[in-house]
């Protein structure tokens, strides 16, 4: 039986639901580049430091899970024919709760403030589970491609263990909890974050939109259908090795992992490379910086470079970049496609839409690209050259500063031309 | 099951994905002379394509399923939506407009692209299901357009 939900056009949610979480995300590059400017080298020494601790979690929380949250909410309607119940409320609740997780969070870590931590890891604990919960019941009624669907089952356990991992840690911080092997527990949490959540929702996402993007070969229905459910059994592998303090288990588990993730970096540049849509736009620039990022992470992890340089390359390179050239895609379609229904609901068909191109600067973009490439290398090579720490912080601010901008100027064409439609009478 | 008609539909709209890609490329690289025949080709092929759907695959597919009601009167609309992207993207390609030709031929690739996924997705296979006893005919009726 074929099912024709997925053709109804008022799934998508209000525009401005999915705008209020990329409007917001970018805010947390400008707090995690004056982190870095104002702290400097020292931040940079050492992933256990407090102030790196609190660093990450602006990305993590603040931009990564903020974009994240927001695109699924609008993404699962037209890639899975799922619509998440209760979207308004969804939007209205997980915004708040994990922009406040995130910077409460990141005061608690990085600066020790007991109280912080708390009200930081409930309200991104709870930002999380109100997301969590609609997304699964529509997880749970997806169709469509059925590679896609598991990626994306597997991304959303991911991010529940990672929650419940990141809540037992933050017990213990507070002090209430005893914690043998903590090292391993943070590991296991990292694992399940980055690895899990970010990485497999990454693979589910690519092996939908790079196709459509830039009208490449689809990828190997064998990668397609396979490749996020054999991560996730390593990756439960690797994480409860971790904690169990098996090390070699551990090493050969992650290291397993790292080579899948490698596998499909390499298969999408590959892809890339043979594309229909030659042209150079900023997305693909973000697409291919990140899978060399992950390619580039793999290889400084063998070698044991400092997981300085390992978290750079995956926090910098592919978690902000790739969602950003990701919105300079959505943002201004769903502007378009937004003010498309407006334009049918009030008859003015004498006006005209702005098309994509009109909505978001793309020279701002491939300006924002360079900045972001500029700050992902002054980070890396910062480890060895301490004084370049504070110029990567302010290039890392100005990416995060042209990416707000960006975005507010799709939001505030979008309105323009929005007003328009209501506000003169059809001749 | 025969799924000659998803076959070849949704080659249809492969075709149609090269044309776009070819006439970006052109536009890009200001050979407005190649740009002014794929973008006539791109318009061409689009517009069979829908001539093929409108003409002859939805009205036999609903003749023979009424669940298919709702999904083609979405999927024709986004035609309409399509055909007034062509009519501006031709109009932009008269005056040169570089940046004007990208941003319409981007707009109208998102629009393909999610138009796409749901006719592949749902309404081909509904035709390959209600229209198999005579899918190959079909599909040689489709190809007259």
């Amino acid at each position: 039986m074929i099912d024709t939900r997925g053709l109804s056009l008022d799934q998508a949610p209000p525009f401005h639901i999915p705008a209020r979480f990329f409007l917001t995300a970018p805010l947390f590059v400008l707090l995690a580049g004056l982190l870095l400017l104002w702290e400097g080298p020292s931040l940079l020494a050492s992933r256990w430091l407090p102030l790196a601790l609190a660093m990450t979690h602006l990305i993590v929380i603040g931009y990564l899970g903020l974009l994240m949250c927001g695109a699924l909410l609008q993404m699962l309607p037209v890639v899975l024919g799922a619509p998440v119940p209760a979207v308004r409320w969804v939007g209205s609740l997980t915004h708040p709760l994990l922009g406040l997780g995130a910077l409460f969070l990141a005061g608690g870590l990085g600066y020790g403030l007991p109280w912080s931590l708390a009200w930081g890891a409930v309200a991104s604990a709870l930002g999380f589970i109100c997301f969590l919960l609609p997304v699964t019941l529509a997880l749970w009624h997806a169709r469509g491609e059925p590679g896609t669907r598991r990626a994306l089952r597997a991304a959303a356990l991911a991010l529940l263990v990672t929650l419940l991992l990141g809540l037992v840690l933050s017990t213990f911080l507070l002090g209430l909890l005893p914690l043998g092997n903590f090292t391993g527990w943070v590991n296991a949490h990292v694992i399940w974050g980055l690895l899990g959540w970010v990485g497999l929702l990454v693979i589910g996402v690519a092996v939908q939109v790079i196709p459509l993007f830039f009208v490449t070969p689809p990828y190997p229905a064998l990668a397609r259908a396979w490749l996020a459910p054999l991560l996730l059994i390593l990756i439960v592998l690797a994480s409860l090795a971790e904690v169990r303090g098996w090390d070699l288990t551990a090493t050969l588990a992650l290291g397993t992992v790292g080579a899948g993730f490698v596998l499909f970096a390499l298969l999408t540049l590959w892809l890339l490379v043979r594309r229909g849509r030659r042209r150079l736009d900023p997305t693909l620039l973000h697409w291919g910086t990140a899978m060399l990022s992950v390619v580039a992470a793999f290889l400084a992890w063998m070698l044991n470079a400092p997981p300085t340089l390992v978290g750079i390359l995956l926090l910098v390179g592919v978690g902000l970049g790739l969602p950003a050239g990701m919105l300079f895609k959505i943002l201004p379609f769903l502007a378009w496609f937004h003010l498309q229904h407006r334009q049918l609901a009030s008859g003015r068909f004498d006006l005209r839409i702005p098309h994509m191109g009109s909505l978001l600067a793309v020279n701002w973009a491939r300006t924002q690209f360079g900045l972001h490439l500029l700050a992902l290398l002054l980070g890396m090579v910062a480890l060895a050259v301490p004084a370049l720490a504070r110029p990567a912080g302010l290039v890392l601010f100005l990416s995060g500063l042209v990416l707000e901008g960006l975005l507010v100027g799709v939001v505030l064409r979008y309105r323009r031309a929005s007003r328009a439609f209501m506000a003169t009478p059809a001749p | 099951m025969n799924d000659a008609i998803s076959t070849y539909m949704t080659a249809d709209h492969r075709h149609c994905d090269q044309y776009l890609a070819s006439f970006e490329q052109a536009v890009d690289r200001g050979e407005w002379e190649p740009a002014g025949i794929s973008g006539q080709d791109l318009r061409t092929s689009l517009l069979s394509h829908f001539a093929r759907e409108e003409e002859k695959l939805f009205p036999d597919l609903l003749a023979v399923d009424p669940r298919a009601r709702g999904p083609v009167q979405v999927m024709t609309m986004e035609h309409r939506q399509m055909r007034a992207l062509l009519d501006e993207l031709r109009e932009a390609l008269g005056k040169q407009d570089a940046p004007g030709c990208l941003g319409l031929a981007e707009t109208l690739h998102f629009l393909i692209q999610q138009h796409n996924a749901k006719e592949e997705g749902i309404l081909y296979p509904l035709a390959d299901q209600g229209l198999a006893p005579r899918a190959e005919e079909l599909v040689e009726q489709l190809k007259a357009f």
